[in-house]
């Protein structure tokens, strides 16, 4: 109860001391709306570029594994790799008749062409050779037309279904459906344009919206079927159940690679969260980076809210001796000063969060999408007081050590 | 009373509990206080002794009624009861009509009896006046050792330090020191004359 009534006492003295020195406040807390703004937004930036990598690849789907020669992220030489295998489509057939749990095996193989209609060229595009199940493994439909179906398989059918870049690049305004185009020196009927699904393409990543897909048999009559890599993609019963699917994928594809117990694997099974936890390896270290210098200009903030503070208690050095000859403790003197430190560091973090809000707006509108999460509001909150208790203490501790009848004596 | 550098100070910081004895002891109402921490001389302060002091000494941002409210803020009142003492105490000193006013706004005498106010108010055992009049002209002095006079009649116990024989001689009993040592005790036959 005591100390309750000496906090608002505290209060009402801070509020005072700010409204006061309204000019030197201002310039004090300058410092900290500077740091909380660098460092609310170094935290909503890192947030938006880590939803925008996460949306990008969530194409690839949660539950799908990506049976590969290569790894998709290794460190080392990727030489290590040179003696593998190709996989082949038999093996993926193979994989498919074994692996009963799974929901759908996809086989894809890869080519790049270049693309025309009518005097349109677009140069090194990635068609993909792929099977009707294909919508089934990865997140994506078409927005119009149709898929590729398991008569165009069988017959190998020049038909393909065009990403949505490649509709606004090649055709513009026109309906590309039942249009002819073509992909290296071979005519095929475009029967589908697949909706828009991002790019992971400023990570390094692919362009989901600048393929070409084509049935896996064609691919391989027109461009080449011999000595050609195939990755297989299956689909786990369920998310829950990616972990022991796993090994179940790896299992059947040793046994059809025909590998001794004591072989390493000679493929590689990527899935999404590889690309997931090598993005955070990378980004925690850019954030911790982007820490600590915005930490910097906190730490300056919080010296010159230290350099006001220790001016404040010796410009009040008789009204603490005034306080403690009526009966102020130690503590009240203490909690007094702190409440004032803090209060500083409050509104200049207040503001700063403010301002780091337009900030992010602006970052929002042209960069990234990125937002304010209450949890860095209150992260930030949390910082802006705690700066002001460290910065506080010592002069308010030397305040409430004072001697009451030198303070009192002060001119 | 006594002349400057006699110890009338040093005196008055220890009856204040502001500094502690280096020899010998001080029984404030049979409590030895010379032996106390500086929290626990804090709440004797607080609760029996209230200070008047020849600079006023009132904090200057805050207002009349904030000033006199401040104690009882230290010894823990709610604010109800803090407002109900306080205008109580301002009135005693006929400053009711200034509540609201800050000490810049106030004459010396004024600010003096915001002062006594605020020393009046957590009801203390001793009142302790260093020079109260040694920054006020003679007759404002006057008026302010007229409201001595009657917070004495009501029974409070006052302790004024001085160093004028006229302001010495509104006392029941003068203490004259002289180089630190007690030089006369004396009671006023004027006041038991009368």
């Amino acid at each position: 109860m005591k100390s309750l009534h000496e906090i608002k006492e505290s209060f009402s003295i801070a509020y005072g001391a700010v409204k006061a020195n309204k000019v030197r406040g201002m310039l004090t807390t300058l410092g900290i709306i500077i740091g909380i703004v660098a460092v609310v937004t170094t935290m909503t930036a890192a947030n938006g570029l880590g939803n925008r990598f996460k949306e990008s690849i969530s194409v690839i789907g949660s539950d799908v594994l990506y049976v590969s020669r290569t790894p998709w992220v290794f460190s080392g030489n990727f030489f290590q790799f040179r003696n593998r295998q190709q996989l082949t489509l038999k093996d993926g057939e193979k994989l498919e008749r074994h692996l009963t749990e799974a929901k759908a095996v996809n086989p894809r193989t890869y080519s790049n062409q270049s693309l025309k209609y009518r005097s349109t060229v677009l140069e090194n595009v990635t068609i993909i050779g792929t099977t009707e199940n294909h919508v089934l493994v990865s997140a994506g439909a078409p927005q119009f037309g149709r898929f590729i179906i398991d008569n165009d398989v069988q017959f190998k059918k020049q038909v393909c279904v065009i990403g949505w870049d490649i509709k606004e690049q090649l055709f513009k305004d026109v309906d590309p459906i039942n249009k002819k185009i073509k992909i290296g020196r071979y005519h095929f009927l475009v029967v589908g344009v697949m909706e828009k699904l991002g790019s992971a393409g400023f990570f390094g990543g692919p362009n989901f919206d600048r393929q070409v897909m084509v049935p896996i048999s064609t691919l391989m009559k027109c461009f080449g079927g011999r000595n050609r890599n195939f990755d297989i993609v299956v689909k786990a019963p369920s998310t829950e159940a990616l972990y022991d699917f796993e090994f179940s994928v790896i299992g059947e594809m040793r046994k059809i690679r025909k590998l001794a117990p004591t072989d390493e694997n000679d493929f590689s099974i990527n899935k999404m969260d590889t690309l997931m936890s090598a993005y955070n390896r990378v980004m925690g270290v850019v954030i911790l980076i982007g820490l600590v210098i915005t930490s910097i200009s906190l730490f300056v903030g919080g010296i010159g809210v230290m350099n006001i503070m220790f001016v404040s208690v010796t410009e009040r050095t008789r009204e603490i001796g005034i306080r403690k000859a009526i009966g102020a403790k130690k503590r009240s003197i203490l909690i007094q000063f702190l409440f004032e430190s803090s209060s500083i560091c409050l509104i200049g973090g207040l503001i700063g969060l403010v301002m780091a809000y337009g900030v992010t707006q602006i970052i929002d509108a042209f960069l990234l999408p990125a937002s304010i999460s209450p949890a860095i509001v209150i992260v930030a909150i949390i910082i802006s007081v705690m700066v002001g208790v460290v910065s506080g203490i010592i002069p308010a501790y030397r305040a409430s050590k004072l001697n009451p009848i030198e303070a009192l004596r002060y001119e | 009373m006594g002349p400057s550098g006699s110890g009338k100070s040093t005196l008055m910081n220890i009856i204040g509990c502001l500094d502690t004895p280096s020899g010998g002891a001080y029984l404030l109402e049979g409590e030895d206080v010379s032996k106390m921490n500086d929290d626990q001389l804090a709440e004797i302060r607080n609760q029996k002794i209230g200070f008047v002091f020849q600079t006023f000494n009132l904090i200057p941002r805050a207002d009349v009624f904030h000033n006199v409210e401040l104690p009882m803020v230290y010894s823990g009142l709610s604010s109800s009861r803090r407002r109900i003492l306080a205008e109580e105490a301002i009135e005693k000193v006929g400053l009711t009509d200034r509540m609201k006013h800050k000490p810049s706004e106030l004459s010396g005498g004024q600010r003096q009896r915001v002062a006594i106010a605020r020393a009046l108010v957590n009801n203390p055992s001793i009142i302790l006046a260093d020079e109260p009049t040694g920054n006020l002209d003679s007759s404002t002095g006057a008026e302010i050792m007229s409201v001595f006079d009657q917070l004495h009649q009501a029974g409070n116990t006052i302790i004024l330090i001085t160093h004028e024989n006229d302001i010495a001689d509104h006392a029941n009993r003068v203490i004259k020191l002289k180089d630190g040592l007690v030089e006369s005790d004396d009671f006023n036959h004027k006041h038991y004359a009368a």
